[in-house]
């Protein structure tokens, strides 16, 4: 009976280590993370919409989740990923990379500023993550596809 | 007399006696102006409902390109330099040019200057606005003629199109009762002008009003127009908040960022007061659902 499952487990190792050990596609990959900042300001925005009571300890979350986007975006968007995995990015990330750089810079400090203001209400919380979704909204028009749906 | 002469004489009293009547541009006078002292603070609220910068330009210097499936139109100067914008309008020819499509040279502006919207808007609200667009700069900028091709060309025939489709009253029928509602509705249908993108609009370039704010394809570039009644294919499980939220901040309810040519027109209702943000959301929320 030991043995069975010394067995079974093994084969269940075989089967699914290698997949944890494929590494995502960067195109994967940046899709997940701006998947994760897209969650981290709906917890802001429920709130902000007052769908959610306010909660400090919420906004640090989710302000830390996007200083973690912040570090690693600039990162995952390399030349030869400009196409694959349904990507959204822009061909103006490549041809202009310095203004996607400064896009970043000015998220990164959005996102800085917001934590270090630590909101305690709601009207600090707008006041706080006002230029982080400013941010979002200005990059994603010069670098975003437009979603043609 | 020859067959053909026949033919041509009849179409030349065709011409004469009902195509030209028939399409002649219609005037307000100054008589049907109420009697309105100018308020430029009100102007302004109207110019940022009616987003005029958007198609006119930042400074409203004009110049810009809108191509169609009729042509390319090229959008006029109306920044108030007196020579090549409309600082030598009045108050009624800014009146008749917003509520009837008519120019103050007595030809007929073509729709893609959405006077079937306007047309619902308040003579005052006009006159308002004209007091705000004097108050700034004037750009002298001279914008080039429409590029169209026959018989778009044909600019009288703007009038037959108008018997189609200018059309005053309001396109849902108002509660009459609710003070919100009413003001949704007249930010939307009037000056507001959502319908000219998210209705779709027939071969002749009017708008199918049986299919109001239903989305359709893109009047002016690729892909399509979102319909934004509340059918579950439009904002069905936006809630008047999420709408409200919407254009206040540029984010969707699932937190997606508004794009496209909706920026601009985002921005512009996010510098109303809240008041009018919700008033368009309870509109939007009542109109009939469409798939």
């Amino acid at each position: 009976m030991a043995r069975k499952s010394l067995i079974t487990g093994s084969l269940a190792l075989l089967l699914f280590v290698p997949q944890a050990w494929a590494s995502e596609s960067v195109q994967e990959q940046r899709h997940d993370l701006m998947e994760t900042a897209k969650d981290a300001a709906k917890a802001i925005g429920g709130m902000l919409k007052g769908e959610q009571p306010f909660d400090a300890a919420v906004a640090m979350e989710s302000f830390s989740t996007w200083e973690n986007v912040a570090a690693k975006a600039g990162d995952l968007f390399p030349e030869g990923s400009e196409t694959g995995y349904d990507t959204e990015a822009k061909e103006t990330i490549w041809t202009d990379r310095e203004g996607f750089d400064v896009e970043l810079e000015t998220f990164s400090m959005a996102v800085t500023n917001a934590a270090m203001a630590a909101p305690q209400n709601v009207e600090e919380l707008k006041a706080a993550a006002g230029p982080v979704f400013d941010a979002c909204k200005s990059c994603h028009e010069g670098y975003r596809v437009e979603d043609q749906n | 007399m020859g067959r053909s002469i026949k033919w041509l004489l009849a179409g030349g009293l065709v011409l004469a006696f009902v195509f030209w009547p028939l399409t002649q541009p219609v005037y307000l006078s100054l008589a049907d102006l109420p009697d309105h002292r100018a308020d430029p603070v009100n102007g302004e609220q109207i110019f940022i409902a009616g987003g005029c910068t958007s198609c006119h330009g930042d400074r409203l210097e004009g110049g810009q390109e809108l191509k169609s499936d009729f042509g390319t139109f090229f959008v006029p100067n109306i920044s108030p330099d007196p020579d090549t914008g409309i600082g030598d309008w009045s108050d009624l020819d800014l009146v008749n040019a917003m509520m009837l499509g008519s120019s103050p040279g007595g030809l007929h502006y073509y729709p893609s200057f959405p006077y079937t919207s306007y047309t619902r808007m308040k003579v005052q609200d006009i006159i308002d606005l004209k007091a705000w667009l004097d108050t700034l700069e004037p750009v002298d900028n001279p914008v080039k003629p429409h590029d169209l091709g026959f018989p778009w060309s044909v600019r009288r025939a703007v009038g037959l199109w108008k018997m189609l489709y200018l059309e005053q009253g309001p396109v849902v029928p108002g509660t009459g009762s609710d003070p919100v509602y009413e003001r949704g509705r007249y930010l939307v249908e009037g000056a507001g002008h959502c319908g000219e993108c998210h209705t779709p609009r027939g071969i002749l370039g009017g708008l199918q009003d049986a299919r109001w704010l239903a989305g359709g394809p893109n009047p002016d570039g690729e892909g399509s127009v979102p319909n934004i009644t509340s059918h579950k294919n439009g904002l069905g499980s936006w809630s008047e908040a999420d709408i409200a939220y919407y254009l206040e901040s540029g984010f969707t309810p699932d937190f997606d960022t508004v794009g496209g040519s909706m920026v601009k027109v985002q921005e512009h209702i996010a510098q109303l007061p809240e008041s009018d943000r919700k008033a368009i959301a309870a509109y939007l929320k009542s109109i009939p659902a469409l798939p």
